[in-house]
């Protein structure tokens, strides 16, 4: 892998984001909007409902971080998307560019717009509502590794799917990660789940990082056992993703796909 | 030979789009590939570019094969086509700048300002590729084509879209490099007087297969079974277009 070509694919994506408004709006359009919907639904359960104010953070907490894990796995495959609707994939990949270069270029420009939208987010949140998230990162950092790694290897999946079908399924670059938000258990712990779906929710590694969070805000502590869960499962379905990709870049390489380009 | 393509065959489903094409060129040449809309000529280049997997058949680029030394032959190799674009947002110049970097060019804003002024675009430079035609769009695919100052170049119609005065200035700039840096020019078009005038040699595809290759007059004198002074392509085509060489 050499790394000017990596820099060649974060140019490109960082000239995209700073010309196109959509990719603005999805940095930064988003994470806010969620944080301050959350924010004052949370604020209306606390007033006079006799729930605790932790509340709040729970429900900010559990909102930024599902808003970093969708961004992540929705920028991944809306990068790849941009290339497909210019009719880009012909010129990049004729070139000595490697696909591994590709991705990874992709990756770091979508870990960099994680991170802005997650200061949004965090500004807004300690604004509106004092909730500062940042004295919680640290014991969050396990969890939210494993939130982007999960999102990462749902993004390669998705991207290897539509370099497959190509646009005609691009819609689950933007509705995949909404699939998963029922089982993911963000605002309300796995056991209120009817008990089939728990069996689902624990294979998810999104329900272990928000499990482990709450214990976190709920002052029990780091909960190695979600950690180490969450883990394991990724390295399943990480590797799986990666095989799959493999395969499916193969694949349409073999039908001539790249180079169909709609 | 700088590449060789032996007993190439690429079928999609039932349909044979490239079928047994064996062919080579030698350093400095100046290929035309020519046939008629699917006789395969699109594909062909994309096998040589490793854009699409050959059902068969194997592809070596100076000396080494195309399947194991992609990267490190693509180092040395460009390609435009008019049909493929770049990001609609960004300008020619953040374009070409990426491309820049992926070749890792030494002093790449003086490349790029040399490339501009060759086909003409320098007033584009800060222009977003939205905003360009057809025509233009082609001249920054030609820039790219030229940036890493490649020993073999592949040309998909490179001058289609252009007008006349540019499409000259295009083959000029070609001839300009064979000339001077012994660039090897794969090309393929539509337009035969262009072909005529710019390649020593031409393959003539039809239906996948090569059914003629050689100089202008020999294909000639090769699809039309009888004599001639000067090349006729444009008969060529025609006559392959109605059947009768099938």
């Amino acid at each position: 892998m050499k790394l000017h070509r990596v820099n060649a694919v974060i140019a490109r994506h960082v000239y995209e984001s700073r010309r196109n408004f959509d990719r603005v709006v999805d940095t930064l359009w988003w994470p806010t909007l969620d944080v301050v919907l959350w924010g004052f639904f949370s604020i209306y359960l606390t007033h006079g409902k006799g729930l605790q104010v932790s509340i709040v953070s729970l429900m900010l907490g559990a909102a930024i971080l599902w808003t970093m894990f969708y961004s992540f796995q929705r920028d991944m495959a809306v990068a790849f998307i941009d290339d497909l609707w210019c009719r880009n994939l012909i010129n990049l990949f004729s070139t000595p560019l490697m696909l591994s270069e590709y991705m990874a270029g992709i990756i770091v420009v979508c870990i960099l717009k994680v991170m802005v939208g997650l200061l949004a987010a965090s500004t807004i949140a300690w604004a509106a509502w004092s909730f500062d998230i940042w004295p919680w990162l640290p014991k969050f950092i396990p969890y939210i590794a494993n939130l982007l790694v999960f999102s990462l290897a749902i993004g390669i999946a998705i991207t290897g799917m539509i370099f497959r079908y190509s646009t005609k399924i691009q819609a689950l670059a933007w509705g995949f990660a909404g699939l998963l938000m029922p089982v993911s258990c963000i605002f309300y712990p796995v056991s209120s789940l009817p008990k089939w779906l728990q069996d689902i929710a624990w294979m998810m590694p999104t329900a272990h990082s928000f499990e482990g969070m709450r214990q976190v805000l709920a002052g029990k502590g780091f909960s190695p056992l979600h950690f180490w869960w969450g883990a394991g499962l990724n390295v399943v379905y990480f590797a799986s993703a990666l095989m799959f990709f493999g395969w499916i870049f193969e694949k349409a390489r073999s039908r001539g796909l790249l180079v169909k380009q709609e | 030979m700088l590449v060789e393509v032996e007993h190439l065959s690429k079928t999609f489903g039932e349909f044979r789009a490239v079928d047994d094409v064996s062919f080579g060129i030698e350093p400095g040449e100046i290929i035309g590939m020519l046939g008629p809309n699917g006789a395969g000529k699109t594909t062909t280049i994309h096998m040589v570019l490793g854009l699409i997997t050959p059902s068969s058949g194997h592809i070596s680029i100076f000396g080494k094969s195309m399947a194991t030394h992609r990267g490190e032959i693509l180092e040395k190799v460009n390609f435009t086509s008019p049909y493929s674009t770049f990001p609609f947002r960004l300008t020619v110049l953040e374009n070409l700048k990426v491309f820049a970097r992926i070749y890792n060019l030494k002093k790449p804003r003086e490349r790029i300002d040399q490339q501009l002024e060759r086909f003409g675009i320098t007033k584009l430079r800060d222009k977003a590729i939205s905003g360009l035609s057809s025509g233009e769009n082609t001249r920054v695919g030609l820039c790219k084509a030229f940036l890493n100052d490649p020993e073999l170049l592949l040309l998909d119609e490179p001058t289609a879209y252009l007008d006349p005065e540019i499409a000259w200035q295009v083959k000029n700039a070609l001839l300009d490099a064979q000339r001077e840096k012994g660039t090897t020019i794969l090309y393929t078009s539509h337009n035969m007087d262009e072909v005529e005038r710019m390649c020593n040699r031409i393959i003539f595809l039809h239906h996948g297969k090569v059914i003629a290759a050689g100089s202008p007059i020999e294909i000639t004198q090769a699809i039309l079974e009888e004599e001639r002074e000067e090349p006729a392509l444009e008969e060529v085509f025609m006559r392959l277009v109605k059947g009768k060489a099938a």
